[in-house]
């Protein structure tokens, strides 16, 4: 039976590095179809290529044996294939109906355009009733729950003539009654012929969905299989991979001095966190998209306002507790954040400038920037992290991924620094530029710095950490050491399933 | 050099590129552009709106925007005439006027980083109106005229032929640029504008720094209101009306970016001159002031659309 879409061979590439490499997958009517992978395992992007969003470098979708068009959103849909978000979009301040009907709002004929108010609300009324979703449709969109939004938008979607409907994490926000409704929002999906695409790291809950599922791991497709025939550690074995042996080197105890102490922080994602850094020591961060790492990092940086807890430098006696940004630093706490374009670079600035964002010791006399301490600053971390750049004066703008990355981490390549936070320090940086970086956060390690790393790639934290916490819903649900964590423990804990 | 080292280059050049077609245009058309008499009038008309683009630039430089600077001038020119017609002395009375310009400039930033509006349009807006309100109320919508000669020699006179106009411009653009090139103030306004996020996690006091910002372009708006004051012999509440617009042009001529983090005193300075000859030029080219209007909108566009294009490019 030919399957009602089809993906062939889709290879996608970001920048040099593969997202996806030669996946094919197929969707059949009527069915619920998984797809799962961890954080960055190329889940997403396939189905943004499906769905039109992005346009692949080889390969192509079908839909009932005919090729669409790549990488045209508005042909997709009017094809018949529906996405909807994670976070779900919708015009808050528009009515329910409004929404259902945008970019397509009936109205008179006239050139005024008068909007039909009866029509558009009949129009919602029966996208509702196909989706079986019970809402007011002149209640304002933004005044509805989370879940209530994603289906109205699912609502939207079948309206719309969706016959393939790509569901993004759809349980991410929702209460369990609400995951309850959900479900029967697909089982009448399924019945009425149309394919269902879910993504989720959550088993059970796709369990509920999907008779397929299909597993991606760094942009390949890992396992494709009914769910049936497949247990949740087959699954689990497949997302994290059994390749993830350390290539690191033995390394020796870290000693006894704690050089961060972080007590009962919580903030209004961050759940009474409490843990301990030593000298020497790497400690990860491990958990799904969500569960709190970054938070938890920027309520110990002072970046986040913390509703409770403290954070202590402990080293030469003095112990205070850290309560903003310039406390941090001033204490020798640095961080280097996840969203390296967004938070931590000035992309128009030179990469002197953006070295020295954080001043270093002498870089000022009463407030005038003394300029040879911030050259000799800034030659010292192109020459020390080996950063690719025309020269100081380059601005950041034209480095590439893994040599902005470097910039960041040169702020904290002085003597001052005790403790280095780092959310997702190799994200988007090449192979070669990751290597680099690993051997300096472990050089790092070897001159006593305490170093905190949150990452969503289990092999890095496996190969770097001495120390391992796992977070799931702003909360420390376990700790291993190193000789104890197993790539599967992780994402088991992670996710709340049993491996 | 390579293509793309030349084309940024040709960026960077572009403000001073057009001030020297424009000067090259105006002096074969008009026979009177090229004297030292008219040149010299040009920088002296040009002074007001310098000083007060140099204030527009330190914040526009942190993305922001000051409305207010035409106001600020006109108070600060009531409030100085006021002072000196009550026998004040002159030293007092400038001190005075400077220290009022800084404290609405800072009551601009409090309302930014206090209050928490959204967006300096609104804030400066509102003290646009209020600052404008008060020079009215103070001066009974009169100008008030007659300023004693101990204030308006060293601000109305030259200096070996240079008008001491030039002499304040001179002064406060070196003081501007050094805050902006060579403290620590600057860097971080910089840095505010290119990446706010960015600025806050590496340690900038974000706050404070901005305060500072709309602080300096309320003084350099009193500093205008000096050299204007002394110009007309008179403090006039109704003095700057729509000046901001202009210098916020000044600005954007000079190759400042809308969108923060970008621009220089040097191309500010530049900015101004290019609008006070394009005046001065249609002026003896006898274009009507109707007329002057739609040209100079003309070159603001297209100076922001060279942003623009030169933004494009940057990613």
């Amino acid at each position: 039976m030919q399957p009602l879409l089809e993906a062939t061979g889709i290879t996608k590439a970001f920048a040099g590095q593969l997202a996806l490499s030669n996946v094919s997958v197929s969707f059949a009517a009527g069915e619920g179809h998984a797809v799962a992978g961890e954080n960055g395992a190329g889940k997403s992007t396939l189905m943004s290529v499906v769905a039109g969003i992005l346009k692949a470098d080889a390969g192509e979708v079908r839909l009932d044996g005919v090729a669409l068009p790549p990488g045209d959103v508005v042909e997709a849909q009017r094809r018949g294939i529906g996405l909807v978000p994670q976070e779900p979009q919708g015009a808050p301040t528009l009515t329910v109906a409004e929404n259902i009907s945008l970019g397509e709002t009936p109205s008179g004929l006239s050139l005024l355009r008068v909007i039909d108010r009866k029509r558009l609300n009949d129009i919602a009324t029966a996208a509702l009733e196909l989706a079986g979703v019970h809402v007011p449709v002149d209640a304002s969109f933004g005044s509805l729950r989370l879940a209530d939004r994603q289906l109205v938008l699912i609502a939207r979607a079948l309206h719309r003539g969706s016959r393939v409907l790509i569901l993004d994490e759809p349980t991410s926000s929702l209460s369990t009654r609400e995951v309850e409704r959900l479900y029967e929002v697909v089982a009448r999906m399924k019945a009425s012929g149309r394919a269902v695409i879910a993504i989720s790291h959550r088993l059970e809950e796709l369990r509920a969905m999907a008779e397929r599922i299909t597993v991606l791991r760094d942009g390949k497709l890992v396992l494709s299989a009914a769910m049936a025939e497949v247990t949740n550690a087959e699954v689990i074995r497949a997302m994290a991979g059994r390749d993830v042996t350390s290539a690191g080197a033995p390394r020796k105890a870290s000693s006894e001095d704690v050089v961060l102490d972080v007590s009962n922080l919580a903030s209004s994602r961050v759940k009474d966190v409490s843990f301990q850094v030593h000298r020497g020591e790497i400690v990860g961060l491990a958990g799904l998209l969500g569960a709190g790492r970054s938070r938890t990092l920027h309520a110990i940086f002072g970046s986040e306002k913390r509703s409770h807890g403290t954070v202590r430098l402990n080293a030469g006696g003095g112990a205070r507790d850290i309560r903003s940004v310039r406390d941090a630093l001033a204490s020798g706490m640095g961080l280097v954040p996840e969203d390296r374009r967004g938070q931590g670079l000035v992309l128009g600035q030179s990469v002197q400038t953006n070295v020295n964002l954080v001043l270093p010791k002498g870089g000022e006399r009463f407030g005038f920037l003394s300029r040879p301490t911030l050259l000799k600053t800034a030659l010292d971390a192109i020459r020390e992290l080996g950063i690719k750049a025309s020269g100081v004066a380059a601005k950041v703008a034209t480095l590439s991924g893994g040599n902005q990355q470097k910039v960041v981490l040169a702020r904290f390549l002085r003597p001052e620094t005790r403790v280095l936070l780092l959310d997702e320090p190799t994200r988007g940086v090449d192979v070669g530029a990751k290597e680099e970086i690993h051997r300096h956060l472990e050089g790092m390690a070897a001159r006593g710095l305490g170093l905190v790393m949150a990452s969503s790639e289990i092999p890095e934290l496996l190969r770097l950490c001495h120390r391992i916490l796992v977070f799931r819903e702003g909360r420390i649900v376990g700790e291993m050491s190193r000789a104890e964590a197993t790539a599967e423990g992780i994402v088991a804990l992670a996710a709340g399933v049993a491996a | 050099m390579s293509r793309g080292g030349a084309r940024i280059l040709l960026g960077r050049l572009a403000p001073l590129l057009g001030l020297v077609i424009l000067c090259i245009v105006l002096s074969l058309t008009s026979a009177h552009f090229l004297t030292a008499d008219n040149l010299v009038n040009v920088l002296r008309q040009s002074s007001v709106n310098a000083l007060l683009a140099l204030g527009q630039l330190v914040v526009i430089i942190t993305a922001g925007i000051d409305l207010s600077i035409g106001s600020i001038l006109g108070l600060s020119s009531v409030a100085l005439a006021m002072q000196l017609r009550a026998g004040v002395p002159p030293l007092v009375a400038v001190a005075g006027t400077l220290v009022l310009g800084a404290l609405v400039g800072l009551v601009n930033g409090l309302l930014l980083t206090r209050l928490k509006l959204p967006h300096p349009f609104i804030s400066t807006l509102g003290t646009m109106n209020v600052a404008r309100g008060a020079a009215m109320i103070l001066a009974a919508g009169v100008p008030i005229s007659g300023l004693p000669e101990g204030f308006r020699v060293p601000f109305n006179g030259d200096f070996f032929g240079v008008p001491a106009a030039v002499i304040v411009v001179g002064v406060a653009a070196l003081a501007v640029h050094l805050l902006m090139e060579r403290t620590v103030y600057g860097r971080d306004l910089f840095a505010i504008g290119g990446n706010r996020e960015a600025a806050r996690l590496a340690g900038v006091p974000v706050s404070s720094r901005l305060e500072l910002a709309y602080l300096v372009s309320g003084l350099m708006a009193a500093v205008a209101s000096l050299v204007l004051a002394a110009r007309m012999n008179s403090g006039f509440p109704l003095a700057g009306t729509g000046a901001e617009l202009d210098a916020i042009a000044a600005v954007i001529i000079g190759g400042a970016s809308f969108f923060g983090g970008v621009g220089t005193v040097a191309g500010t300075l530049i900015g101004a001159l290019f609008i006070g000859l394009l005046r001065n030029g249609l002026n003896l080219l006898d274009v009507s002031a109707y007329w002057q209007m739609i040209v100079i909108g003309v070159v603001i566009v297209a100076a922001v659309f060279i942003d623009v294009l030169r933004a494009r490019q940057g990613d």
